[in-house]
């Protein structure tokens, strides 16, 4: 059986129309999943769902053979962490240290062992230095460092984040992409991100691609992008390297390099042979 | 805003600020209250002896206090005067014109002005000492008692902690409505009454739209991290007595009750 | 006319302990008509920059022309009003700072404002809703019921309906999906294209800024590190390593052409055209 297992789970907030409809798949422990889709597409309320912040009134989702209900939630939540979308709104502690501490004062944590934890995984996001700043004076890249602190220090199987990097810039987007990257590469965590960026997808195990509530593709991503044409239909974005693959097409030079470079090269190399 | 000195904290080290902070609570109510009790001006000395040495471990100077008193000048200048013009027992000192000016007036005036000014500068010192999270933390230890009949102190002071949290934040919001609202014309300095009704609006109603959604989504982060509202939690923070805060509070227990016999003796 | 900032600086808490030098003695001159981009890391002054546009911010030294406005330091402003109604500013997140109880009243708040007449307010406000692809069946809902994406058109439109010369936004496209964001790019290029206003945009993203802004300014600490076309800057690698900014794909792609050997024109900035022009030398 998969770590994560959603079967034909629908849901709406009111009763006009569908947010999650009819979804239905399964993530293997260790995977790192991305999903994708417009704003509006069900990806949030799925996640939602997944992390037991909304009921699950059709269909069923298991984690780990348990399902995800009022009863069990207790015992979910301590295996899996979300990370959202606002830095803000979900730093609770009056400092770094308090915030990353309010996961492990749920978790009942004797106090003694608290200092230690903290600092454990602090330093393993890099916010030593930071552990008596208050939110106000962190940047929102540090912001969701925090909160990531926060959930592994809670030694979750599974951590969900929810348009972790929108709201960051640039430098705060590339930080939190490789500390995801990091995390996923060992074979212990689960990540679900969900995600409008076309160059992490590519970095992932396998995609779910979300469109107006059904699950419209669930595939390795190299598979999913070779539809490219397909994604165009429902006005999503394609990789770069597919562009380029698409854009020569039209003239038809068929590129079969899977990086960048050697695309120049093929280019190079038909053009010095005429 | 930035010169209001009442309520705030001063983040340095010292004596004071190492003091538990419901040591420091409890010695704040039993000032108050030896500040209330005396009618002699002895007691005032001492208190305001003690409170000079509170001071100097606290680090906080004198002008800081002094600062802590103008918001209340006006309150004091409207004593003296209703005072002066219905209190007519004791000498008569002098007269402004058709007014005699009594001196229990001028008296129990400055006698009511030197109580007040010395439970200003007690709780300055407490602020100005402990920061907002341990005084939320001394608060709900005190407010403890209150659970056998169901008074929620611990949700009372996990409120109160996140309040204290958002402050800076829902002042940058504000800011940052403001300025949207400015560059759709809106004038918030000048404009008639009911301009500047809808100017109230134009920032009120975004801020509490932004309030509440901020409120859904910490509700959310909250409870993905496994707070559930009246269970039983552990703290990372744990408040501990020790020696210098029993001597601390004995101390204070001592002025109380010199300030008590005082009515009695002096 | 060009904006002009001389010799401004604007210091954060003035003659405070705890001074701060956002902007310093910035010489700068944003071009009427066309689509500037201003670029640099969080906290280098770009939303100071902006905010002196509408004179938000006063300068604490120097001075600056919008169009027949003159700000100079230390000087009482007497054309809030006119100023504010040419320069439109949109904030980053503006979806939030609605709040009439129709969709229609509050686009017509800034036009009310700024001294036109209700039927006009009214009328401008439907006018600027169209623009931004709001339809009128949704023009007498609550602004709350919208979707994220359709609150910050209409909070544009509210900025719009105002008729200002230049428009001026703060990360307009931050939060929004792809889809949503390249809609919303297309807007302000129809904004400039069609009726030539002049358009600011503060943006962190570099793609966006290579594909759309004709000219692009980079702030750093406070100060001007480039202002120019865009293409120049993003032609140059030394100059983006300088500034730490990353390599939009496409430009790393053309330049990797172009060292071998191929000859792409200035036009060639898009995909598409540097397909065309790369298979023509394929093909010879």
């Amino acid at each position: 059986m998969d770590l994560i297992e959603i079967k034909d789970v629908s849901y709406s907030y009111d009763d006009s129309k569908k947010a999650v409809d009819k979804v239905s798949f399964s993530v293997k422990q260790g995977d790192y999943v991305t999903v994708i889709g417009h704003n509006g597409s069900g990806k949030s309320t799925l996640a939602k769902m997944i992390a037991g912040l909304l009921p699950v009134k059709e269909g069923s989702i298991t984690i780990d053979g348990l399902e995800v209900n009022e009863e069990n939630i207790a015992k979910i939540r301590q295996r899996l962490g979300i990370v959202f979308q606002n830095p803000d709104n979900q730093f609770i502690g009056s400092t770094v240290k308090d915030d990353i501490a309010f996961g492990l004062e749920n978790k009942r944590v004797p106090s003694k062992d608290m200092e230690g934890i903290i600092r454990e995984y602090a330093e393993k996001v890099g916010l030593t230095p930071f552990l008596t700043y208050e939110p106000q004076n962190l940047s929102g890249g540090q912001k969701q460092r925090v909160a990531i602190a926060g959930i592994l220090a809670m030694a979750p199987d599974i951590i969900i984040f929810d348009e972790a990097t929108s709201m960051l810039d640039p430098k705060g987007k590339k930080e939190i992409k490789q500390l995801m990257y990091d995390l996923a590469a060992g074979d212990d965590i689960t990540i679900l991100s969900i995600t409008h960026d076309i160059e992490e997808v590519l970095q992932s195990d396998r995609c779910v691609v979300l469109n107006k509530g059904k699950l419209f593709m669930y595939d390795e991503p190299e598979k999913i992008f070779a539809h490219a044409d397909k994604l165009r239909e429902i006005d999503l974005d394609v990789p770069f390297i597919e562009q380029v693959r698409e854009a020569f097409g039209k003239y038809k030079i068929r590129l079969k390099s899977d990086d960048l470079k050697g695309m120049v090269e093929e280019l190079c190399r038909s053009g010095s042979k005429s | 805003m930035n010169n209001l000195v009442f309520g705030k904290y001063i983040p340095i080290d010292s004596f004071m600020h190492r003091l538990d902070p419901r040591a420091k609570l409890i010695g704040l109510f039993l000032m108050i209250a030896a500040v209330f009790v005396p009618k002699s001006w002895w007691v005032f000395l001492v208190i305001a002896i003690l409170l000079a040495l509170a001071l100097l471990l606290a680090k906080i100077g004198i002008k800081m206090i002094v600062q802590s008193f103008k918001p209340m000048i006006m309150m004091m200048i409207f004593l003296l005067v209703i005072n002066a013009l219905t209190i007519k027992t004791g000498d008569i000192l002098f007269t402004l014109g058709p007014v005699e000016i009594y001196s229990d007036a001028i008296f129990n005036t400055l006698f009511v002005i030197v109580r007040l000014l010395l439970m200003i500068s007690i709780t300055t010192l407490l602020t100005a000492t402990t920061n907002p999270l341990d005084l939320t933390l001394g608060i709900e230890w005190l407010l403890h008692p209150l659970e056998i009949v169901h008074f929620p102190a611990h949700e009372v002071a996990m409120m109160v902690s996140i309040a204290l949290r958002f402050i800076p934040t829902i002042i940058e919001e504000t800011m940052r409505i403001m300025n949207a609202q400015k560059s759709r014309g809106v004038d918030f300095e000048n404009g008639r009454f009911s301009e500047k009704i809808a100017a109230i609006l134009s920032l009120i109603v975004p801020l509490f739209s932004v309030a509440f959604e901020r409120a859904y989504e910490l509700a959310d982060a909250m409870e993905a991290r496994g707070y559930v509202p009246g269970a039983e939690r552990t703290r990372y923070h744990v408040l501990k007595f020790r020696f210098t805060d029993y001597i601390f509070i004995l101390i204070c227990v001592l002025v109380l009750t010199f300030s008590i016999l005082s009515r009695f003796y002096l | 006319m060009p904006i002009r900032f001389k010799k401004l600086s604007y210091i954060y808490n003035k003659d405070m302990p705890y001074a701060h030098k956002a902007l310093d003695e910035i010489d700068l001159e944003i071009k009427e008509g066309v689509i500037t981009a201003i670029i640099g890391e969080t906290g280098s002054g770009k939303s100071t920059l902006v905010e002196h546009l509408n004179a938000l911010l006063l300068p604490s030294e120097g001075s600056l022309e919008v169009l027949d406005y003159n700000i100079v330091a230390n000087q009482k402003q007497r054309f809030l009003k006119p100023l504010r109604k040419d320069v439109g500013l949109v904030f980053q997140f503006s979806e939030y700072q609605l709040f009439e109880e129709t969709v229609i009243k509050d686009v017509a708040f800034g036009p009310l404002n700024f001294g036109f007449t209700p039927e006009e307010a009214l009328k401008r406000a439907a006018e600027a809703l169209k623009k931004v692809g709001i339809r009128e069946e949704d023009f007498n809902r609550s602004p709350l019921e919208l979707s994220g994406g359709q609150k910050r058109r209409v909070a544009i439109a509210g900025i719009l309906s105002c008729d200002p010369k230049i428009i001026v936004l703060d990360e307009p496209t931050a939060g929004l999906d792809p889809q949503g964001a390249r809609e919303m790019i297309d807007l302000f290029v129809e904004l400039n294209k069609k009726e030539g206003k002049t358009v600011i945009i503060v943006s962190h993203d570099n793609e966006m800024v290579y594909n759309y802004c004709d000219e692009t300014i980079v702030l750093s600490h406070g100060k001007i590190m480039y202002n120019g076309p865009t293409f120049d800057l993003f032609a140059d690698k030394e100059k983006l390593k300088e500034f730490n900014m990353l390599e939009p794909q496409i430009v790393s792609f053309r330049n990797d052409l172009c060292e071998k050997g191929f000859r792409l024109s200035r036009d060639a900035r898009t995909l598409k055209q540097i397909a065309k022009e790369v298979a023509e030398q394929v093909k010879r």
